[in-house]
């Protein structure tokens, strides 16, 4: 074993870590935001430390929890909303309400951060914008996320989802195969793509808020996410005035880097520089039988490749690669990703005892930290599930106070349907007591 | 326009971004990470909030600089490599012999992030690995970028990490692209599908940005730096919805579907008579808006299509998908947008949930008003490179705004600024370096 390998064992051991401190801890997150785009970003900040309270509307609470694969729920929960709201105290207040919005903006006022998704401009007219927030609170880190930003001819009115940033920003023009239509990425990447551009963003502004004390508001937009990820589409654009094309599974700046097909799967074969194309070149052999391959000059062409690879199975290129000198990864879904003992060993695939769902399987945090790693305490609870603890416990109301507040269904907790309710099987033990997470006011 | 939206573009409009301060002035970056653009968007992004960026390259450049899709490069470098270049000083280093590795550990020394693709365990031979510079330097915060990541059974593996690799391992194509449809062979768009960008290398780089800016927030309550490591894979993965949970609750691995989904429906491309564009109505409430504007509301009481369960039955998104491109082919995608937005706007709530957007060639968003508006794309006039389009930092922000200070220098440009100015060297030893090819 070498020393790094010493080293990493204990430092990021996945055993280590409850013991460990928490990278953002101390910040607390204040989320109005349904779906993906707001939660996620949220989430993201949470795995690290950051307490997240999640405010939904009362009964069905956000729309995500009814998204569910082929209708499906687990436990009454959707497998679908579950890993974007981890970590989180779940309340629920009618903010549309004079007193709900007095109860928000009290909480805003004991926030470092808040986050929301909706649609440019509503945050204001309901009164608890940023202009109005940051009034109670100058210290206040505002993101506001959106479609296409807060002003701008298409700001106005105009709702956005993930697909919606995949379309306008050319990523789908680019993604698919010449002769066949776009493709839209099968996963909500235009939401998760901007919302870690809005979660790096967050985290600048309070670098920044260390050294003056001063809050800022933040305005993040789906579409421009994409578009800065686009790579060279844009100089290729503005030097040729031509449009860049689908390449299929061609990664054309990197040849004959792709993803091909082999005996049982597929295969992503790389080439990064000149050893590694000498590499592929000795695997895949000459071009004609009879002739070496010694000096052969010229491009690699893609169908040699895939002559190669169709004739093996994954881990025998994969083996060659290893040999021969280029780079090879196996294509996979989440079936293998699921039973792969590497993720698991990295907490990628992290194994989750809730207190109210019991064992259940997630993604674990992004990148890992060794002296302050992210983790995952608890999942998504149903719709005001920690309102008591919020509401007492960080803005001091009484039980008699909460009451009266509910009569007025200004908070309120879930309605009785899956998506938004407790799970059946094992009624909670009571608000307050389970879901973790404790809050000093 | 609204007041709040005036008062948002006078605040955070980008064009005022370079009168105010920066977010993190004061962070040194070191960027080591040749041939490898993942390390290159980590170290852009901690740039684009002001961080002082050192990009050290392999004296004669890095290899990224030959990246040159269809063979267009400009002095000598590629137009992936001009894209991401920007913010940042360029210096050669070789790290081939014991005094170019001194010379790293000094620079290392004075910085506060390392970023590196150069594999722990290299890093460890070369004697810069992140414990003997944690020891010379313990708030070093020491992020490594790789494709299986630093540790864990497969972290041995021998790749050269690239975005291909890390988008297959990350289960995103395996979920994009049409499935199957049973000839034999099978053709040969029926397959998972890359990303057509380096999403997986833009992903490796921001997760990478992300872990850095925790640690430093660490950093600034504890003192203590850290190691940060980021698999380019695990990156992705994150994004692919929920891949891992359904499996766990399911038992189900999610397969290709093409262009629908297997939660929501519509949410889907429909063809229309310039091309595409984006639709989705995906609650109730919203599915009889948009039944109604395409003039079959009774289709809300089809058992099809009447809850968003029997919606999303594969041979009913089928069957949905060719009612809406009986009306969506008869329009133009403006068209469809301004019949969307006309309806909506008269509709508050869950029903204003219609969501239509073009699916937009590169030269058509570059052809819309509303991004130049807003700052999105910059032209800028480099004296080495020309003129070059680039998109610009996308975040805007009314306090601390991230900007585009300069695209690109030419390999080894600022090795005197750096080795004199910042570790005292004389320009005669700048030239002693140079002539043994350290430098």
């Amino acid at each position: 074993m070498s020393g790094f390998e010493e080293f990493a064992e204990e430092a990021f051991s996945l055993a280590g870590i409850a013991a460990k401190p928490e990278a953002l801890k101390g910040i607390r997150v204040l989320e109005l935001a349904t779906r993906i785009f707001g939660p996620a970003t949220s989430d993201y900040l949470g795995e690290f430390g950051a307490e997240v309270i999640k405010v939904e509307l009362p009964l069905r609470g956000d729309l995500m929890r009814y998204v569910a694969p082929q209708g499906f729920f687990w436990k009454d929960v959707s497998p679908a909303f579950l890993p974007l709201n981890r970590n989180k105290l779940h309340v629920a207040i009618d903010v549309r309400l004079p007193e709900g919005k007095d109860l928000f903006t009290r909480l805003a006022e004991k926030s470092d951060v808040v986050v929301e998704n909706l649609r440019a401009g509503t945050m204001d007219e309901w009164g608890i914008g940023y202009l109005q927030l940051r009034e109670c609170n100058p210290r206040l880190v505002y993101a506001a996320n959106s479609g296409f930003g807060q002003w701008g001819p298409y700001s106005q009115g105009r709702a956005s989802y993930d697909a919606t940033a995949q379309a306008v920003s050319g990523f789908s023009a680019i993604t698919g195969f010449p002769g066949h239509p776009p493709v839209k990425a099968g996963f909500w990447v235009g939401d998760y793509t901007a919302a870690l551009f809005s979660a790096i963003a967050i985290l600048a502004a309070l670098a920044s808020r260390r050294r003056t004390g001063e809050g800022q508001m933040i305005d993040m937009s789906q579409a421009e996410s994409m578009i800065r990820t686009l790579d060279w589409t844009w100089p290729y654009a503005g030097l040729t005035g031509k449009d860049r094309e689908r390449a299929g599974n061609q990664d054309v700046a990197l040849p004959p880097s792709g993803i091909y097909r082999c005996a049982d799967g597929f295969v992503a074969v790389s080439v990064r520089d000149e050893e590694e194309r000498a590499g592929l070149l000795k695997a895949v052999g000459p071009a004609s039988p009879g002739t070496g391959s010694t000096g052969e000059t010229g491009a690699l062409p893609p169908e040699r490749v895939a002559a190669f690879t169709a004739a093996r199975t994954r881990e025998e290129i994969l083996r060659i690669s290893e040999g021969a000198g280029f780079s090879a990864a196996r294509v996979v879904g989440g079936g293998e990703q699921y039973n792969d003992p590497h993720l698991r060993a990295r907490g990628t695939v992290w194994e989750l005892d809730d207190p109210l769902y019991g064992r259940i399987d997630e993604f674990g945090p992004g990148p890992k930290l060794s002296e302050s790693p992210g983790r995952i305490k608890w999942t998504a609870k149903p719709v005001g599930y920690h309102n008591e603890q919020v509401f007492g416990g960080l803005l001091g109301l009484s039980p008699a106070e909460m009451k009266e507040l509910a009569r007025k269904k200004v908070i309120g907790k879930w309605a009785d349907v899956p998506g938004a309710r407790p799970p059946k099987a094992s009624p909670p033990g009571g608000p307050g007591k389970v879901g973790g997470g404790s809050i000093a006011g | 326009m609204s007041a709040f939206a005036d008062w948002a573009r006078r605040a955070t409009d980008p064009r005022q971004a370079k009168e105010k301060p920066e977010a993190l002035p004061g962070v040194r970056v070191l960027e080591l990470c040749p041939g490898h653009f993942g390390g290159m968007v980590a170290a852009s992004i901690l740039g684009e909030f002001g961080a002082e960026v050192i990009k050290l390259e392999p004296p004669g450049g890095d290899p990224a600089r030959m990246y040159a899709p269809e063979g267009i490069s400009i002095a000598g470098t590629g137009l992936p490599f001009l894209s991401e270049a920007r913010n940042r000083r360029f210096v050669t280093l070789s790290l081939e012999n014991e005094e170019g590795r001194g010379l790293f550990r000094r620079l290392a020394q004075g910085a506060d992030v390392v970023v590196t693709s150069e594999g722990a365990a290299r890093m460890e031979e070369m004697k810069i690995g992140y414990e003997a510079l944690s020891r010379e330097n313990p708030g070093l915060i020491f992020l490594a970028l790789s494709a299986y990541g630093s540790f864990g059974p497969d972290a041995r593996r021998r790749v050269k990490d690239a975005d291909i690799l890390c988008q297959a391992l990350s289960g995103a194509p395996y979920i994009v692209g049409e499935p199957e449809s049973g000839g034999s062979p099978p053709e040969p768009h029926q397959a998972p599908t890359r990303l057509g960008n380096w999403h997986a290398w833009f992903i490796q780089g921001l997760w990478g940005a992300f872990g850095v800016l925790a640690a430093l927030n660490f950093r600034s309550e504890s003192g203590k730096g850290q190691f940060v490591d980021v698999s380019g894979a695990e990156a992705l993965m994150k994004f692919a919805d929920y891949n891992v949970t359904w499996m766990h609750t399911a038992g189900k691995a999610r397969e290709r579907v093409g262009n629908f989904d297997p939660a929501v429906f519509p949410y889907t491309y429909i063809r229309c008579k310039d091309g595409y564009t984006f639709i989705a109505a995906y609650n109730d409430e919203a599915f009889e808006s948009l039944m109604t504007i395409i003039g079959h509301p009774e289709l809300t009481r089809d058992p099809r299509f009447s809850t968003p369960t029997a919606r999303v039955r594969m041979e009913n998104e089928k069957a949905l998908l060719e009612i809406l491109e009986e009306w969506s082919t008869t329009r133009t995608a403006g068209e469809i947008l301004r019949e969307v937005e006309d309806y909506t706007s008269r509709k508050r709530g869950p029903g204003a949930a219609v969501v239509t957007g073009r699916v937009n060639r590169p030269l058509e968003t570059l052809g819309e008003a509303n991004w130049w508006e807003r700052g999105c794309f910059t032209r800028v006039q480099d004296p080495v490179y020309g003129d070059l389009l680039l998109a610009a930092p996308p975040w805007k922000m009314s306090g601390t705004p991230a900007r585009l200070q300069s695209v690109c220098r030419p390999p080894g440009a600022d090795n005197g600024e750096v080795y004199c100015g910042l570790l005292g060297l004389s320009g005669a030893d700048l030239d002693s370096l140079s002539a043994r090819g350290i430098i």
